[in-house]
């Protein structure tokens, strides 16, 4: 056999053929299961506006207001590229964008002065070494040196690079932890839609300050598969948290539009109301549907936008972080003693579910439990957390602590709760503060008790 | 067979050889310092690599250099037919004896090395008697307990113990040993500058010594294919002096009783910034 011409061609065509298919496939964000048990008609606008304030995951947009940060840069274009009256794309060398994300090809670019004040371009093109970017030509886009810009969505956009690369494949694609992973793991990774995180510095009626969740991006979660990220830089996890978050206040404004409609307009209540024995005609529904949609839907959504923005936002306030009053009482046997009364009383009940010697087995767990939200009971014995998980008490013996280890995490854990599980909040009822540090000695001496 | 069949033949080696040499000298090498370990039984190491390296090279070139010259003999000559032998006894035990007596050689020359890499009795007794951590290995982070400052690693953890994961400081200039353990499937700790590798085991405790020459971060990977997340399994070794690796413990025993109140400082990563605000 020669070597000829045509070995050397498929010999070539080799790697050619093995990268072909590797085309990033179209993806978007998905929409809870209550929103597609709603009436098409309802769901419709639904989606479309969430859509609009929130677009898709190649093409994000925020609404005005929002506690995320969006990322817009200034650029100046320093010089433009001469190219011929058929060329598609308009050169222009920037300067400004030195420190930012580096891949802004695709992003929204404002020109804030110059004959194209006003107008958005599409970046198409963006060289990070060089500065320079290319837009699509338009009639009315003509950069000059000196013109400046605006390049939106930049911090957004790391963010959501940084999650589909480490958290995409457990939390999923639009944060509602069904990830390709998700079903090898136990406990299930967050569902993010709620907005609810367990492990928080702040009380219990407030959302999780950032610092919370860049902790446990950084920490991990002991005792899950949430692993610590602590080689990625500051930068990277705070981003990370940012686009955590959006996605976040994403499903939390759903979630309330969708509350919202459900009652009157989901599929189950049409087929009700248009039964024999609700006696409407579908006509009717569409017609107060639409009624509700011109009258109240704009309001709703602006209400849902906003307090759940607000939310967020005053989760940072320092009013919202559970500070002790009191140093923590040193650790004695007093000390442990007493919380060990404490532990067994009524006044905590902490025995119910932990079990009488802390090993996770009270008799709240052989009960069958009813679900807040559906009003029926579970199908499983022991307690649920509201993602609906059956959630075994805590076993303290074991050392491990998922919230962190230091006193002040469980001194939170006692104060605030535990958010979205049965781990009630202590921080209002009865106990003095030297009780609370009374019942974190005994729980923290309990891996290293002989019992 | 054609000419350019003999070339294309060639090339391979030629290409590889060309590229070990330069190696070294482009950053293909071993990680860190122009290939230099970071421990002196790690340059021990290398030596033995090197060593074996440079043996199989010369029998590489050789019997390459055979082939290509057979093959380009017989593209040259298309008339003559290829010949048929039945063995050659004396070709035979050359062949046997010369690899055994090299395998023979590197068995007994990595003895001592090997010894001192694996064997407990040969392990620094001051690193024995006062191991630095427990390091376990887990789906997919490396998490560390020291014991507190100015006690001992016990086998059990203590109250007192000092936590952290993915960051293990080491102090600089004299041997360590860690406790390796793994939470739930097989993993290898491996130090890729300092040429430590050991597989963590479910249900063993394994001790693992070794000795950074020069301080520094060095990278902590897992050298066992662990699950879907074995990529992210990463973590660093920081190599600092005596002093600071005191201070450093000093900083992980305050900010492990910090109580939410007064004042902590903030460690290198800044994840204690909620104290460092108020």
């Amino acid at each position: 056999m020669r070597f000829g011409y045509r070995h050397f061609i498929l010999l070539l065509l080799f790697p050619v053929l093995t990268i072909a298919g590797c085309e990033q496939p179209k993806v978007e964000f998905i929409f809870s299961e209550k929103t597609n048990e709603l009436m098409p008609a309802a769901a419709k606008p639904v989606k479309e506006a969430l859509v609009r304030e929130f677009g898709n995951p190649l093409a994000l947009t925020q609404f005005e207001g929002l506690p995320t940060k969006f990322g817009d840069v200034e650029g100046k274009v320093k010089s433009v590229e001469a190219t011929g009256a058929e060329a598609p794309l308009i050169r222009f060398q920037a300067t400004g964008l030195e420190n930012v994300y580096d891949k802004l090809q695709g992003l929204p670019l404002e020109w804030t002065s110059g004959k194209a004040q006003g107008q958005v371009s599409r970046i198409k093109e963006y060289n990070f070494e060089t500065g320079m970017i290319a837009v699509e030509k338009a009639a009315d886009i003509a950069p000059q040196p000196g013109d400046t810009f605006l390049v939106e969505c930049t911090r957004l956009q790391f963010g959501r690079d940084l999650y589909n690369r480490h958290c995409m494949h457990c939390h999923g694609m639009s944060g509602e932890g069904t990830g390709p992973t998700s079903r090898y793991l136990n406990p299930p990774p967050r569902d993010f839609r709620l907005g609810i995180y367990k492990y928080t510095s702040t009380k219990s009626t407030d959302k999780a300050q950032v610092q919370d969740l860049e902790r446990t991006v950084k920490e991990g979660i002991a005792g899950t598969y949430m692993p610590s990220f602590k080689l990625l830089t500051e930068d990277e996890v705070s981003a990370i948290v940012n686009y955590v978050i959006w996605l976040s206040i994403r499903g939390e404004t759903e979630k309330k539009l969708v509350d919202e409609l459900f009652l009157d307009f989901s599929k189950e209540t049409f087929a009700e109301r248009t039964s024999e024995a609700g006696g409407e005609t579908p006509e009717e529904i569409d017609e107060e549907l639409k009624e509700y949609m011109e009258l109240d839907f704009p309001d709703t959504l602006d209400f849902a936008t906003s307090s759940v923005a607000e939310a967020w936002e005053e989760a940072n306030r320092e009013e919202a972080l559970v500070i002790p009053e009191s140093p923590r009482v040193p650790d004695s046997p007093e000390s442990r003693e007493r919380g060990r009364q404490l532990y067994l009383s009524n006044k905590t009940k902490c025995a119910t579910c932990h079990g009488p010697q802390g090993r996770g087995n009270g008799s709240a767990t052989h009960d069958f439990w009813t679900n807040p939200v559906t009003n029926t009971k579970y199908p499983n014995r022991g307690l649920h957390d509201i993602w609906g998980n059956q959630l075994p008490p805590r076993d303290l013996h074991r050392g491990i602590y998922r919230g962190g280890r230091r006193p002040i995490d469980i001194y939170r854990r006692i104060f605030a709760g535990i958010k979205g599980t049965p781990m009630p909040a202590f921080g209002s009822s009865a106990l003095t503060e030297e009780e609370r540090w009374d019942l974190v000695n005994y729980v923290m001496s309990l891996p290293y008790s002989s019992n | 067979m054609g000419k350019g069949w003999c070339l294309f033949f060639l090339f391979w080696p030629v290409a590889a050889v060309v590229s070990c040499a330069a190696a070294p000298f482009i950053g293909w090498s071993f990680p860190y310092d122009n290939a230099q370990a970071a421990s002196n039984l790690g340059i021990r190491i290398d030596h033995l690599f090197y060593l074996i390296l440079a043996i199989t090279a010369a029998v590489f070139i050789g019997t390459q250099a055979v082939l290509v010259y057979a093959l380009w003999r017989s593209a040259n000559n298309r008339d003559e037919r290829a010949q048929h032998t039945h063995g050659n006894h004396k070709l035979e035990l050359i062949w046997s004896i010369i690899p055994g007596a090299i395998l023979l050689f590197l068995a007994l020359y990595q003895m001592n090395l090997w010894a001192d890499f694996r064997f407990k009795n040969h392990y620094p007794e001051a690193a024995v008697k006062d191991p630095l951590a427990e390091v376990t290995a887990r789906q997919f982070e490396w998490r560390f307990r020291y014991p507190a400052i100015g006690k001992q690693l016990q086998p059990k953890p203590q109250p007192d113990d000092l936590y952290t994961v993915n960051e293990l400081h080491v102090p600089f200039g004299k041997p360590v040993l860690i406790q390796l353990r793994s939470d739930d499937v097989q993993h290898s700790f491996f130090l890729p500058a300092l040429r430590i590798k050991q597989d963590a085991l479910p249900g063993l405790q394994i001790p693992v010594w070794f000795e950074a020459n020069k301080p520094g971060v060095y990278d902590l990977v897992c050298a066992e294919l662990c699950g879907w997340g074995h990529y992210k399994m990463k973590a660093h070794v920081i190599v600092e002096p005596e002093e600071e690796y005191q201070a450093y413990l000093k900083n992980l025993t305050q900010q492990q009783s910090y109580d939410g109140l007064g004042q902590i400082a903030a460690n290198e990563n800044g994840s204690e910034s909620e104290a460092a605000e108020k």
